[in-house]
């Protein structure tokens, strides 16, 4: 049974999941991204002034879900591994990918979203708080489709803040409704309240992984920060494969000068401890998600460098080079051409592993406090604020750190099952 | 052939000497580069732009950027790395300071890490695929794949939250000036074993695999089947033939995790609150205290090739054949 699941119906699994759940959200962002197409043609400049990165983020996120089941039905024959039998490492990093793409999908929050600190601070995972909703103008009817499509963007894009509910602790509805907050009472006006027949329109809600020392939901949070780790870890890793690509192979090709030039300049790097001269870099600076992204993809193409030049070295004495060096074809045709395909097996599996590497360091910066700041939510400073907090609430450092655990592990054994794979040495003992 | 010892030896030590040229180098450049103004933290900006000027003479940064390159050259030859703006003191002397607690920290760990892989991986070599060496290299796995920083906090949690067993932070207890010289040493041991621990627990899974690989590559080779025919214990094949045999690569691994080591403790010194190189590094880089920043840099660095340095040579008296390659 197990062995039988393949990874296409464990992706459509979790496209149902997310439809059902989030079946209104997503009927809200598509009447969205069809009010804003009327917008745009009709007014151009308040379309255009209206775009922000939640928005857009909202809209993409819409877009892909439907676009990416489309075109991977389309493109099934060439998509190989949507065949493959479903294995841990893939279900984690399949689960990653969906946060990655469709965060604001999957979460019902803002991830910086808090309310009433003194009730929802530090809650233990899988607690409940009731809500009381107030009223708001749900029921208004736009008229105009600029109206409408405040409307909509007000419902579809999270915001971090809700005028609408209260958290409460516990409420009384005899004749007037007081609600309790940390021991404290207040009174609601019944008509600012909604209702359900007469009584006060009550819900739970639940923290399914509690909630920090701001009330904020760590799941929501854990969501957003894997955004984080899979952009720097993919950012990163493509400009250390264009760095570590080029270099090693302008060292092999050429030898001489400028493989002594490249390799000195390697053992230069590698006889400095990295992650002093990313915090330096970063200290002095600024940090932001491009500037991380950039000094952890400048500071890891070294072993990259290594493993394409000794390649490089090899492949240049072989006979086919030779020949096609002496046809007269230019070093990019050389390296795209002749290098690239017999070198490809060692340079994906020192990326996979780059990439684990990668996180690990951009989630330390962020420990260190040289992450993204507090703008966005990161596994890293999940964890630094969570040891403050080490004796009251051990889920803010277990939630992210057991995550972050995961994803690595699963990074390195999906390294490990791809060299073995694509390896036709390993494949044949 | 000593001869040729000597001169591969000169020219080992000259091209490391030519590396840390080029980290110092690369390091001045990119401090003074780099925006943002130390003088600012020593001077408020009611005071009057004299005092700024005088400050900035005296911290030797009203010159031009070549001139203070070469004359912050001139002086560290001569052994003066300059005056750390934060300290007002020697960054040699700061340095000293920081640097012995980094030193036996990163030793103590390493003693510690050699002789805990070497028993583990003899104890899994013993029975290849048992229970045991089963189970150890999948732990290892776990333990490769998790940031230094996540176990220290778990660690943390374990022990000084949930068992109360360890103190989480600090180097020693607050009262720690009265005790007498043996309890005061207790307490520092007391205090070092969860970050020891910490340190060591990836390096111990790195070390256990090459280790265990080694042996296990050099227990398949025939000529331990002969020692096996003749009658030889398999203690004596252990010792005297299989470890000799399969310590060689653990050596540069060892070099280099080594070098890592000395830097590396950045992390862990942060999760627990020990005063060492790493966290003076880190200090000195946010309050922009350029002469301690590069001084710093020097001496990691310079520990880094060293430790690389002595790996390589240990590995040529081993085996001599390896003498002229890997000096090289």
């Amino acid at each position: 049974m197990k062995n039988r699941f393949k990874i296409w119906q464990f992706l459509l699994l979790i496209w149902i999941i997310t439809l059902l759940i989030r079946f209104e959200l997503l009927i809200n962002t598509y009447d969205l991204i069809f009010s804003w197409l009327i917008l745009l043609i009709s007014d151009l400049d308040t379309a255009l002034s209206q775009i922000s990165f939640d928005l857009l983020d909202s809209m993409i996120a819409g877009i892909l879900f439907i676009v990416i089941p489309l075109l991977s039905i389309i493109y099934r024959k060439k998509l190989g591994f949507l065949y493959g039998k479903v294995f841990p490492a893939a279900i984690f990093l399949i689960l990653l990918i969906t946060c990655f793409l469709f965060a604001p999908l999957i979460s019902n929050k803002n991830p910086d979203f808090y309310k009433n600190i003194g009730i929802t601070k530090l809650l233990p995972p899988l607690s409940s708080v009731q809500v009381l909703h107030f009223k708001n103008d749900q029921n208004f009817q736009p008229s105009e489709s600029f109206e409408k499509f405040l409307f909509l963007k007000d419902k579809v894009v999270k915001k971090s803040f809700d005028e609408s509910i209260q958290y409460l602790d516990s409420i009384s509805t005899g004749g007037k409704i007081i609600y309790y907050q940390n021991g404290i009472g207040k009174e609601a006006n019944r008509e600012s309240l909604l209702l359900r027949v007469k009584d006060p329109f009550i819900t739970k809600q639940m923290f399914i992984l509690g909630s920090d020392q701001f009330g904020r939901d760590v799941l929501t949070r854990l969501i957003y920060g894997a955004r984080i780790s899979l952009m720097v870890g993919f950012g990163s890793v493509i400009i250390s494969l264009i760095i570590g690509l080029t270099f090693g192979f302008l060292a092999g090709y050429g030898g001489g000068l400028p493989d002594a030039v490249f390799s000195r300049f390697t053992d230069m790097l590698l006889s400095f401890p990295i992650i002093f001269l990313v915090v330096l870099i970063l200290a002095l600076f600024g940090n932001s998600l491009l500037s991380v992204i950039v000094v952890l993809g400048f500071s890891s193409w070294m072993s990259l460098f290594k493993v394409v030049k000794t390649e490089v070295l090899s492949i240049k004495e072989k006979n086919y080079f030779v020949s096609s060096k002496l046809l007269g074809l230019s070093k990019k045709q050389l390296l795209f051409n002749e290098v690239l395909p017999v070198i490809i097996v060692p340079i994906i599996v020192n990326v996979i592993f780059q990439f684990g590497n990668v996180i690990i360091a951009e989630s330390a910066l962020s420990y260190l406090g040289l992450g993204l700041g507090n703008n966005y939510p990161s596994w890293g400073s999940m964890i630094q604020s969570g040891q403050e907090y080490l004796s009251l609430a051990w889920w803010m450092i277990f939630s992210p750190g057991i995550t972050l655990i995961f994803t690595l592990l699963s990074a390195n054994s999906f390294g490990i099952s791809l060299s073995r794979k694509l390896n036709p040495r390993l494949q044949n003992d | 052939m000593r001869s040729t010892i000597a001169r591969l030896l000169i020219k080992r030590i000259f091209s490391s000497l030519i590396i840390l040229f080029l980290i110092i180098t690369f390091l001045f450049f990119l401090v003074r580069i780099s925006p943002g103004d130390p003088v600012q933290k020593f001077v408020n900006p009611t005071l009057s732009p004299k005092l700024a000027e005088q400050v900035r003479e005296s911290l030797n940064l009203d010159k031009p950027i070549h001139m203070q390159y070469i004359g912050f050259l001139t002086s560290a030859i001569s052994g003066d790395l300059g005056v750390s703006y934060n300290f007002r003191r020697d960054v040699s002397s700061v340095i000293l300071e920081y640097l012995p607690f980094t030193l036996l920290f990163t030793s103590v760990s390493f003693i510690f890490q050699m002789i805990v892989s070497f028993w583990l991986s003899i104890k899994s070599v013993k029975k290849i695929n048992g229970l045991f060496d089963r189970a150890l290299s999948n732990i290892t796995l776990l333990i490769y794949a998790t940031p230094v920083f996540v176990t220290g906090v778990f660690l943390v949690f374990i022990f000084s939250e949930l068992l109360n067993i360890f103190p989480s932070s600090g180097l020693s207890s607050y009262d720690s000036a009265d005790f007498s010289f043996w309890a005061r040493l207790t307490d520092y041991i007391y205090h070092l074993i969860l970050p020891i621990i910490t340190l060591s627990l990836i390096e111990i899974a790195i070390f256990y695999k090459y280790l265990r690989d080694n042996l296990e590559d050099v227990y398949n080779k025939l000529f331990v089947l002969n020692l096996r025919a003749s009658g030889v214990s398999e203690k004596d094949i252990l010792l005297k033939h299989v470890i000799p045999n399969a310590i060689n690569p653990l050596i540069t691994i060892a070099g280099i995790e080594l070098g890592i080591m000395l830097g590396g403790t950045l992390i862990v010194e942060v999760v627990f609150g020990l005063p060492g190189m790493g966290r003076l590094i880190i200090e000195a880089i946010f309050t922009r205290d350029y002469p301690l920043v590069i001084g710093c840099s020097l001496v990691v660095s310079f520990l880094i090739i060293f430790s690389n340095f002595l790996a390589d040579i240990i590995k040529a008296f081993l085996d001599k054949r390896l003498l002229t390659g890997s000096l090289n």
